[in-house]
């Protein structure tokens, strides 16, 4: 079935963390990693989403 | 020439095979994973490597946006991948053409698609001849254009072939592997090395960045909004992504990772780019900035370094060409050649098709190289972009196979081959050949075609495409094929192959009908769905021969592509689908929620609870239930009736109801057929075992035109049959006891006055003949006595007869029967041995045991030669006394032993008995509460028979 619970999540990254996150990221004071970070915490999420995942099937 | 670089090539090329290698080689979980998830990394090719380099100067922080984009789409595979995965597990898809070919029903579909596919991905390949060429440039110190790719192209060619002998995941697999264990490290030590050198700490860089205003230069997120969309959806039609997620040979907890473990390989691999950009820029380097990973380390004096960074490139340009070569081929073969080949009349079919498959790798090969020579050399980047938004225009496509199932084929064909066509024409073919201005008629405005606005024609085609997809879905027709390929493949649908009816019967005859289209390879078809199956080669249920349809489609699709398996199967194994107002099939249903059930959500997953709740009561039930469909097909067979027939539900389900064996098989499909509801009595021979059972049914017979299903009800009425049979012989027996009552009372009186009167002639004659007489009178009389007590006895039964319960003594109840039977009369003369432990003594009615006794030895005194020895012992244990009688007699018939203890059954001459002795020793033996048992011959002898009676120690004391 589709996967409501991952829909809205992304649904609130794009309307809400998304231009928050970039716009900090490129701050003109701010240090040339803070894209990374940001990038860093998409993964954590992602790792974090998925790490429940049943054993192999196969 | 670079020797000492060259050097470190080799020797970084040598130690990348053999950790791949290695790697690829653990059977544990972590290597497996890391292996694909490398494999999966260096699925970009050398972008990674060169291109992401020069477009960070080019476009500053915007590259990465273009690679979160990129990796954004395995964060999403829930919503992308994983609804083509599990249509996969019935259908199988080699590659998106496929898939999109499955969707829209077309040859067309499939060869637009396929040539989409390979004008998308042809400036990729480029790009990696490209960067191959600017290695070994490099690493020869001189421009041996010719030569390097007359070897790019052999080597290519070498590993193409062996991928196609081997498979690609066991030859190109660890290749890639190895590309993406070097990349990493070539881009780590590069960027390291270039920091310590060149700016001499990280601190000393960070200052470098602002002062200079490098810092403000890559914030500037030149074309973001276009670099991250076109990657992203590019990604998504990626053949080499579809490839390696779709593959069945990856498991769902591998997609979960990878759904992290690439984003963060992409992270790790994209931080290193911009200290090695500036370490570039700040050293004023002149070489093109896709070639600093491995010219600023070569600068800084670290060969071993520029030497990784190099050995990472030729296995990514490499492994990268290689896999899409492969694809290429694959999607022409199942696009152009097969659907047209008459297989059936080509020998060694396997051959053949991967000497085909070969020789149109070769072909692309050397197309491409020499396409490499002709067009106008542009950066790896350009390459990428423009590759990138071709791919993307195969993504709208894509999405919409699976969300919107109103597209159809006329909308999806239309807006890919416009968005296509106006890719070609502003971006593919100035890549290749040049920009170009056109002149607007009749005005002074110009429209630059080219690499210099890629942006806006990438977008603009995209928008086409879609524009048009959706109004020609909109108002174009939809046949109802379409229609029900398209909600096949829509997200939230569960796949269930539709209940269609095949014409053949048995594996049999789907093996020579397959040869019709495949030949001899029809066999090993055949074998490797049965296998695949768990079925055996004399499996007939329909149900398993759908199945074994599907796994043969399945397999040809993946073999043939979808369009040459269809007309396979079409030609060879023809269904015939079912109307419409016929009922859908329980048991696949069933056994697609078994497998999708722990997807569902909400009340759908309630509802799926309570299915299964249902299902439990229907096979716990205490009955048997068995559910045919129209057809005769079993469809439900609950866990009682397995344990009535011995065959689980398994093994029926999916039968046809006149396929059972025997005896079950004629008396369930006879029934069904039968006017009766109901069948109270069915008799049933089960091995050794009689059983009876009830049956019962929902409809009078199977009607095609009903939707329901017929259930019938069995239910084991043996026991109640048994009870029923003992009831009415117990009243019988009861009857002629009565009867026997009567008799002996009436026959008794005139008896008593014949042996009175005998005395008394006996008394008063001194005759001898008439004294004689008179004796013989006596005998007969107390003979008639005899009987006549018996059928006294039986009347009464064993409760007839007292009740007081005494302690007895075995051994004196023994001595004094033998001394009356001795004192009786008899011609047939033994000897009584009794060896009775005096101290053993019961609990019971003394009476009653001496007549056990009297008849017991009575019956052995009859049964036993002349001078034979009849034998009474007695032994303890704990919980029992056994006392056993035996003769050594001519023993019992077999027949005659199962009903021993039933009244008149004797083994004796007519007239030598009643029958009745051992009936009444069964009844004062119960009466005793003890058992007994006859064994013939008796124990420890070749003949004669024993009688055994066992005291419980409740009654022992």
């Amino acid at each position: 079935m589709l996967n409501y619970r991952l829909v809205a999540t992304l649904l609130l990254l794009c309307i809400v963390v998304f231009p928050m996150a970039t716009q900090w990221a490129v701050e003109p004071d701010g240090n040339w990693f803070r894209p990374f970070v940001v990038w860093a915490m998409i993964v954590f999420a992602a790792y974090v989403a998925y790490r429940h995942r049943g054993p192999d099937e196969s | 020439m670079n020797p000492e670089i060259l050097l470190m090539t080799a020797a970084m090329l040598g130690l990348g095979a053999l950790m791949a290698r290695w790697l690829s080689a653990r059977t544990r979980r972590g290597g497996k994973d890391l292996a694909l998830s490398l494999g999966l990394f260096s699925g970009t090719g050398v972008f990674m490597a060169m291109g992401s380099i020069e477009m960070a100067g080019r476009y500053g922080f915007s590259i990465i946006l273009a690679l979160v984009g990129f990796s954004l789409v395995f964060v999403l595979s829930p919503l992308i991948f994983a609804p083509i995965r599990r249509l996969n597990e019935i259908i199988r898809f080699a590659t998106p053409v496929d898939f999109l070919t499955f969707r829209f029903r077309n040859k067309s579909v499939a060869m637009i698609t396929c040539v989409s596919l390979i004008l998308a991905t042809l400036p990729l390949i480029l790009a990696q001849i490209t960067a191959i060429q600017a290695v070994a440039s490099y690493l020869l110190n001189s421009d041996y254009r010719l030569l390097v790719l007359l070897f790019t192209s052999a080597a290519l060619i070498a590993i193409n072939l062996r991928s196609i002998q081997v498979g690609a995941s066991n030859h190109l697999g660890w290749i890639m592997t190895a590309a993406g264990l070097l990349l990493l490290p070539a881009l780590g030590f590069s960027a390291w090395t270039s920091i310590e050198t060149i700016f001499g700490s990280l601190g000393e860089m960070n200052t470098w960045v602002s002062d200079s205003g490098q810092l403000n230069i890559v914030k500037r997120m030149d074309l973001s909004y276009s670099i991250f969309t076109i990657f992203l959806i590019a990604s998504f039609a990626s053949p080499i992504h579809f490839s390696l997620l779709v593959s069945d040979n990856i498991s769902e907890r591998q997609t979960g990772m990878i759904s992290w473990a690439y984003p963060l390989l992409v992270l790790l691999a994209c931080i290193p780019v911009f200290p090695i950009l500036w370490a570039g820029i700040s050293v004023k380097s002149f070489s093109p900035l896709q070639e600093y990973l491995y010219n600023l380390p070569a600068l800084t004096s670290h060969p071993l370094v520029a030497g990784l960074g190099t050995a990472s490139i030729l296995l990514l340009g490499l492994s990268f060409s290689c896999s899409l070569i492969l694809i290429w081929s694959k999607i022409l073969m199942n696009s152009f050649l097969l659907p047209t080949k008459k297989l059936y009349l080509q020998p060694g079919l396997s051959l053949w098709l991967k000497q085909r498959q070969g020789l149109i790798a070769v072909s692309l090969i050397v197309f491409c190289t020499a396409l490499s020579l002709l067009v106008k050399s542009r950066s790896i980047t350009d390459y990428y972009l423009a590759g990138f938004s071709g791919l993307a225009q195969l993504t709208p496509g894509m999405l919409a196979a699976i969300y919107l199932p109103n597209v159809n084929r006329r909308g999806f064909i239309v807006g890919l081959v416009a968005g296509m066509s106006l890719w070609l024409i502003t971006i593919a073919l100035p890549l290749l050949f040049g920009d170009w201005n056109w002149q607007l008629p009749m005005s002074d405005a110009s429209i630059q075609v080219g690499m210099q606005n890629w942006n806006i024609w990438a977008i603009e085609a995209l928008l086409v495409n879609i524009a048009l997809c959706i109004i020609f879905s909109v108002f174009g027709p939809m046949d109802a094929e379409q229609k029900s390929f398209a909600a096949v493949c829509m997200i939230d649908n569960v796949y269930i192959p539709a209940r269609v009816e095949i014409a053949q019967k048995s594996v049999a005859e789907i093996t020579s009908s397959l040869r019709l289209s495949l030949g001899d390879a029809a066999d090993s078809e055949v074998s490797k769905a049965l296998d695949n199956l768990g079925f055996d080669h004399a499996e007939v249920r329909p149900s398993a021969l759908r199945q074994l349809r599907d796994n043969i489609n399945a397999s040809l699709n993946i073999r043939f592509g979808v369009l040459t398996a269809n007309r396979i199967m079409e030609k060879s194994l023809p269904v015939t689908i079912p109307g419409a107002n016929e009922p859908d099939d329980i048991y696949l249903i069933e056994s697609a929620l078994a497998i999708h059930g722990n997807r569902l959500t909400g009340i759908a997953s309630e509802l799926n609870k309570l299915r299964m709740h249902h299902r439990e009561i229907i096979d716990n039930l205490p009955i048997g239930v068995i559910s045919v469909d129209q057809s005769g097909e079993i469809i439900k067979w609950n866990t009682t009736l397995a344990d009535y027939t011995g065959w689980d539900s398994k093994t029926v389900t999916g039968s046809s109801i006149n396929d059972l064996p025997e005896p079950w098989g004629s008396a369930i499909s006879s029934f069904i057929a039968s006017d009766s509801t109901a069948l109270d009595e069915l008799r049933l021979e089960l091995g050794d075992q009689v059983r009876w059972f009830s049956l019962q049914k929902s409809a009078q017979h199977i009607n095609p035109d009903q939707d329901t299903d017929i259930v019938v009800l069995i239910e084991d009425n043996t026991n109640a049959v048994n009870l029923i049979q003992k009831a009415i012989d117990n009243e019988r027996l009861a009857s002629v006891g009565r009867l026997a009552a009567g008799v002996a009372h009436e026959i008794g009186n005139p008896v008593t006055g014949i042996a009175c009167l005998a005395q008394n002639l006996q008394h008063e004659t001194e005759t001898g003949q008439i004294a004689e007489s008179a004796e013989q009178i006596l005998s007969q009389t107390q003979r008639i006595n005899r009987i006549v007590q018996s059928l006294i006895s039986f009347s009464k039964g064993g409760s007839a007869l007292s009740k007081s319960r005494q302690k007895i003594e075995l051994q004196s109840a023994a001595e004094e029967a033998i001394k009356l039977l001795t004192m009786s009369p008899s011609q047939i003369v033994v000897d009584f041995r009794s060896a009775i432990d005096p101290e053993l003594t019961i609990d019971g009615d003394y009476n009653q045991l001496l007549q056990i006794f009297l008849n017991l030895l009575s019956n052995a005194r009859d049964a036993s030669p002349q001078g034979g020895v009849i034998s009474i012992t007695a032994d303890s244990t704990d919980k029992h006394i056994h006392l056993k009688v035996s003769d050594q007699g001519t023993g019992i018939e077999d027949s005659v032993q199962s009903h021993l203890f039933e009244p008149f059954v004797t083994s004796k001459d007519p007239g030598s008995g009643t029958g009745l002795g051992l009936w009444v020793v069964f009844n004062l033996v119960k009466s005793l509460g003890a058992e007994i048992s006859i064994s013939s011959p008796a124990e420890n002898s070749q003949c004669g028979t024993t009688a055994t009676i066992s005291f419980p120690l409740s009654s022992a004391v």
